[in-house]
């Protein structure tokens, strides 16, 4: 009878943690309204089924919440970005982890096919591939074509630090702004990237902006 | 001669029914024996009989189902976080917005809260500013000025696409 009753308390602590579990994953979607929360919720559902990362997708979710949108635009883009996080899944193989699906459905929806992020999963094997798929997606962002951008990363990221990565990204991102084209200013800020200029921090993004 | 089977069984049976003479503290002994035994052991190694009553079973039928649920909800989730970074970078967001009554920042490190994060006006006229620690990662994010107005970041690199009608930037942190 002890060992039934112990029996009984394993369970009712399972049942606690699941519950908790639960709750820890709905706190978040508190803030979505009642009905795009039942709009969003069979879409994590199947992204969680299908092994995908659901953060960036709650993230969509909130941002289009805190923009006014409506819930069937939040749903469709959720679906969307589901689709852009599975295509970059079958680019990047199932060992890539949540942040670097998200960069990689950016870079997807920035314009780089399939075949550019397998370029760059091949070609910096056995890197973290976060900040150069982030850099990519935001050079073709800038106008730098998805190939271009994939081949100068190749060569460059091999050896570069992920600080060393970003200030090449920035670089590219001044030189744009001062009137070169894209093509021009990234292929010249590899090169000074190859030169070794020193980094200059760890973050993407300007530091004094103008709305 | 050889004794027949039934005498032999009776004589047996007859043996049998004078008990053993047993010293009178074995029964003290042995139970003594036994609680040492039971306090000696924490409770997961002490021997146990089970009864294996349908109630029983029940129970630890339900608990092994609820562990296993448990485990695989768990595990689902798990996969569904990024792997936890430490913030090992403290990132400067300026804004330039003369006339401005208020600034925040919104994006995916506060759950695109308008409120959770303001900016500061500075010495400078027109400049805000906040920092935000930030673990390795990439993060959509916008200005709202005066809480309504959503305010690219002109140096950052524009998110993709403009799914809700108001554009993001979008930043990259490495780890150092």
């Amino acid at each position: 009878m002890r060992g039934a009753r112990r029996a009984l308390a394993c369970a009712v602590l399972c049942t606690v943690m699941v519950v908790g579990v639960a709750a820890a994953q709905d706190a978040r979607l508190d803030r979505l309204t009642p009905e795009t929360r039942a709009l969003v919720v069979p879409i994590l559902d199947s992204a969680r089924a299908a092994g995908l990362p659901t953060d960036p997708l709650i993230d969509r979710a909130l941002e289009g919440t805190s923009k006014g949108a409506s819930s069937a635009l939040i749903a469709s883009v959720l679906r969307r970005v589901a689709a852009e996080l599975g295509r970059a899944r079958d680019a990047l193989g199932s060992g890539a982890d949540a942040a670097e699906l998200a960069a990689a459905a950016d870079a997807l929806r920035a314009g780089a096919t399939p075949g550019v992020l397998v370029r760059l999963r091949d070609g910096l094997a056995g890197r973290r591939l976060t900040v150069p798929l982030g850099v990519t997606a935001d050079l073709i962002a800038r106008g730098v074509p998805a190939d271009t951008a994939a081949a100068l990363l190749i060569a460059r990221a091999r050896s570069a630090r992920d600080a060393e990565l970003l200030a090449f990204e920035r670089s590219v991102a001044r030189d744009i702004a001062l009137g070169a084209a894209p093509t021009t200013a990234a292929t010249t800020s590899a090169l000074d990237l190859l030169n070794n200029i020193p980094a200059e921090g760890g973050a993407s993004g300007p530091v004094k902006h103008k709305p | 001669m050889p004794e027949r089977p039934d005498e032999l069984f009776a004589r047996v049976a007859a043996e049998l029914e004078h008990p053993a003479p047993m010293d009178r503290a074995v029964d003290a002994r042995v139970m003594a024996a036994v609680r040492a035994e039971a306090t000696r052991r924490p409770w997961f190694l002490r021997r146990r009989t089970f009864a294996w009553s349908p109630a029983g079973l029940l129970m630890r039928a339900a608990a092994v189902a609820a562990i296993a649920v448990g485990a695989t909800i768990a595990a689902l989730h798990l996969r569904s976080v990024p792997p936890t970074s430490p913030p090992d970078h403290t990132v400067a967001f300026v804004l330039y917005a003369p006339g401005a009554r208020s600034v925040s920042l919104a994006g995916d490190f506060n759950d695109w809260s308008k409120s959770a994060t303001p900016l500061h006006p500075t010495a400078s006229a027109g400049a805000w500013v906040v920092t935000v620690p930030l673990a390795p990662g990439r993060y959509h994010y916008a200005f709202v000025v005066d809480g309504k107005r959503w305010v690219t970041d002109p140096g950052a690199a524009p998110a993709p696409g403009d799914d809700f009608g108001k554009p993001s930037s979008v930043m990259t942190v490495g780890r150092s």
